[in-house]
């Protein structure tokens, strides 16, 4: 086995001549794979996830495990979803994303995609692979048109993403919630996906708005009900919606029904009422 | 622009080519002034499908607007091709689910109540909840599987209908839902010339009775290139048989074009031609070549089948039949076609690891026959590329590996079959009826995955028209005491079979690579 491997580098030292002219016959170098919008679809493929699985279990979890002691409320919501959904929330500071996705079931979480701000994470290359690496990121432009966010976004959920979202498009300045962008909306109602709205407590906490270096505090993590567009229903009225919800999880009320009966939750998470 | 296909000359400066070897590839260095054939560049894909799709639904060819063919209490039936297509499998989306979700819509719309949805699978094996899953996407799944949304059954008595014999004598059956339904929609996707138009319906949802006309020795016999229509009796026999569907029932096909993206970026160097390779594609050729050296067959097999590829739709349109498929054959020619000036003596081939027969199964020795010699080898418009009497040689493992899922009788037709002639027209006449009757197969087609018991006759005798052209037929790299059943010669390396294959053409012979996946169509001038 040995040999044969040094026989196929030798092989391929010997075999290609960049370095001579090219041959008239062969035609000219070009670009033989289509551009693609950057979409980091490796991040989404094997080895990668397994190899994610692998950070996200061995280090990321128990980590925020220790520092936070994240409380979970509402996690029943997510294990009956049937089909993509958009997992919305408040944003106050870094941690909150793997505070998040703590909170999510390991099912939820290994296909849910982070919606990270492309001018600011991907601004360095190499600190754009290790986020998508490590949480599962894709760049989502917060300057672009809407159209070209939607393209992106509805791809991944097309191909059986949750897309975690912060509706914000920001993190807020003081902790409060801001009003949400209606793209979470558009993207909703055009793909009839279902949104979940979620909230966040105590990231500012653990990493203070400035400051480089998590601290140990604790932290809350709340999941509403399901969502979902209503027949002819505008973006902007769902986003409205859906920003209600979060604030109700803010204001410490759950969403009504999370103790409701398995039927309620049958129908809310009723595939037709997508087609509906 | 994406460049056009081409035909380059092996010199002293050309790099090794690529062979697919099964589940491997391969370097190869070939003799200088043989000719090497790449198909084009993948062709620059739609935009926005979703828009592209809604237009071709609201301005279909030669037909109404799908929106006024539905109505509240129609019965709606909506036929799929099923996953033998694309190849590899397309990453998801799909583009069937893109079409399936825009056409529910509008059905949704109309208040459509009595929807069914069935994968035209014909005398293929049922596909998985998985697979079709993958096909439709997580939203339609849910919403119509399994009550709604299943395969067809070519071998239910109570579930297929006769509708008439054509003007040649060939009985037509067709699934008696899509028979009873008041339209019939057909979702296709057309990665070659041969798929599509009425061929969807005269396979996908015929019975063995209907699909025997058109799949036997004396029609793929007539049948010049299964890749050009005109030139195909089986094609010609399916459009009877669509026609008279047609007059049975009301048909709205879209059919869908993909471009020849077919590998994920992991595997770029085997999209690219090996003049534009980088290090990093050595680098991954090295690694793969590694893996499957070492990695045992069912490793690999896992490795390979994983690997989705990211097509990007080039064409949809939306309409009646004929109007349809011209403009959808035009759209996949201008991906594929590639032009070839004169035939050669040897033409060589890589078979690779998949095949329309075996997606999620290893590619049995029967199948690799259908594959080099009935798929491969028919990929032309006009003539073959190796002469009447030439020698083709293909690269494949060839081992006695088979799936008893999928492929029971692929194993009986080997070892019973095969022992005893290797003959299409001797093994049409006297083993066909048996297995076709066979009630275990029937059994296994019909509740497990198998595919149907005759399906490897068909597979054998798509191989009929190349192995009445060929001289001779080479497999390099192959198991030799499988390669001999099969009735071939066997040569240990690529050097070999060249050396063996003057034997049958004569010294210095004008040799071609066929340079596919990603496939292409040469027009040999």
């Amino acid at each position: 086995m040995k040999l044969a491997l040094l026989d196929d580098l030798s092989q391929l030292r010997l075999g290609w001549h960049w370095n001579s002219m090219r041959p008239a016959s062969w035609a000219p170098p070009g670009p033989a794979i289509p551009e693609r919008e950057s979409d980091l679809g490796w991040a989404r493929v094997e080895p990668v996830r397994t190899l994610r699985w692998l950070v996200q279990h061995g280090l990321s979890l128990p980590v925020t495990r220790l520092m936070a002691n994240p409380k979970v409320e509402g996690r029943e919501w997510l294990n009956h979803l049937d089909r993509p959904a958009l997992l919305v929330s408040n944003h106050v500071n870094h941690p909150d994303t793997p505070l998040l996705l703590y909170a999510l079931p390991d099912k939820v979480r290994e296909k849910t995609v982070v919606a990270a701000a492309a001018d600011y994470w991907y601004k360095h290359r190499w600190l754009g692979r290790a986020v998508s690496l490590w949480l599962n990121t894709f760049p989502f432009s917060r300057t672009g048109g809407p159209q070209a966010v939607l393209s992106s976004s509805q791809q991944l959920l097309k191909s059986g993403w949750n897309l975690l979202v912060y509706a914000e498009g920001t993190r807020s300045p003081d902790g409060r919630l801001q009003p949400f962008k209606p793209g979470v909306g558009y993207l909703a109602v055009e793909n009839r996906t279902p949104v979940v709205p979620m909230h966040v407590r105590g990231s500012d906490r653990i990493m203070p708005r400035g400051w480089a270096v998590p601290l140990p505090a604790p932290a809350q993590i709340k999941i509403g009900k399901p969502l979902w567009p209503g027949r002819g229903e505008s973006p902007r009225a769902f986003t409205g919606r859906v920003e209600a919800a979060v604030r109700e999880l803010a204001a410490g009320s759950r969403t009504e029904g999370v103790k409701g009966s398995w039927i309620e939750r049958w129908r809310a998470t009723a595939p037709t009422r997508g087609l509906l | 622009m994406p460049r056009p296909g081409a035909v380059i000359e092996v010199d002293r400066n050309t790099p090794p080519t690529l062979f697919h070897f099964g589940e491997g590839v391969r370097l190869e260095r070939l003799p200088l002034g043989s000719r090497v054939v790449y198909g084009p560049d993948p062709i620059d894909p739609i935009g926005h499908p979703e828009r592209a799709i809604r237009r071709a639904l609201s301005h279909p060819l030669e037909d109404d607007p799908l929106k006024a063919l539905l109505r509240s209490g129609m019965k709606l039936t909506i036929a799929i091709d099923d996953l033998s297509l694309p190849l590899p499998p397309m990453a998801a989306p799909d583009v069937r689910q893109l079409v399936l979700e825009e056409v529910l819509e509008q059905a949704a719309d109309a208040g459509v109540e009595d929807i069914h949805l069935i994968v035209a699978t014909g005398l293929h094996r049922r596909m998985t909840g998985d697979e079709i899953r993958h096909i439709v996407g997580d939203r339609v799944f849910t919403t119509f599987y399994p009550d709604r949304l299943y395969n067809h059954d070519a071998e239910d008595p109570e579930g297929n209908v006769y509708v008439g014999t054509t003007s040649q004598g060939e009985a037509v059956t067709l699934n008696r839902r899509a028979a009873e339904s008041d339209l019939v929609i057909y979702v296709n996707l057309t990665q070659v010339p041969m798929d599509g138009g009425h061929k969807s319906m005269a396979t996908g949802l015929n019975s063995y009775q209907g699909i025997r006309e058109h799949h036997n020795v004396k029609t793929l016999l007539g049948s010049l290139s299964y890749m050009h229509p005109p030139d195909s009796e089986l094609h010609h026999s399916c459009v009877r048989q669509g026609q008279l569907i047609e007059d049975t029932v009301r048909v709205f096909h879209i059919e869908t074009a993909i471009n020849n993206h077919s590998f994920p970026a992991i595997a770029n160097f085997m999209q690219k031609r090996e003049t534009d390779w980088t290090a990093t594609d050595q680098a991954a050729y090295l690694a793969v070549k590694q893996l499957t050296d070492l990695a045992p067959p069912s490793v690999k097999r896992q490795v390979f089948h994983s690997m989705r590829a990211p097509y990007g739709l080039t064409a949809v349109h939306a309409g009646q039949v004929d109007a349809v498929h011209d403009q959808t054959l035009a759209a996949v020619r201008r991906q594929l076609g590639v032009e070839v000036e004169g035939q050669s003596d040897i033409v060589t081939i890589g078979v690779p690891y998949i095949g329309p027969y075996n997606v999620n199964a290893p590619m049995n020795p029967v199948l690799v026959v259908c594959m080099g010699l009935g798929y491969l080898f028919n990929f032309y418009r006009g003539q073959p590329v190796v002469r009447p009497g030439g020698v083709l040689i293909l690269a494949h493992p060839c081992r006695y590996e088979f799936d008893s899922v999928q492929h029971p009788s692929y194993i009986d037709f080997y070892d019973e079959v095969l022992a005893e002639t290797t003959a299409p027209a001797e093994i049409e006449k006297s083993f066909e009826t048996r297995f076709a009757d066979d009630q275990w197969y029937r059994q296994l087609f019909r509740r497990s995955h198998a595919y149907h018991g005759v399906h490897p006759f068909y597979a054998w005798y798509w191989a009929a028209h190349a192995l009445s052209y060929v001289g001779d037929v080479i497999i390099a790299g192959g198991e030799r005491e499988t390669v001999h059943h099969l009735g071939f010669k066997c040569a240990s390396t690529l050097a070999d079979a060249l050396e063996m294959a003057e034997q049958t053409v004569g010294r210095y012979p004008s040799i071609t690579h066929l340079r596919m996946p990603p496939i292409m169509l040469a027009d040999v001038r």
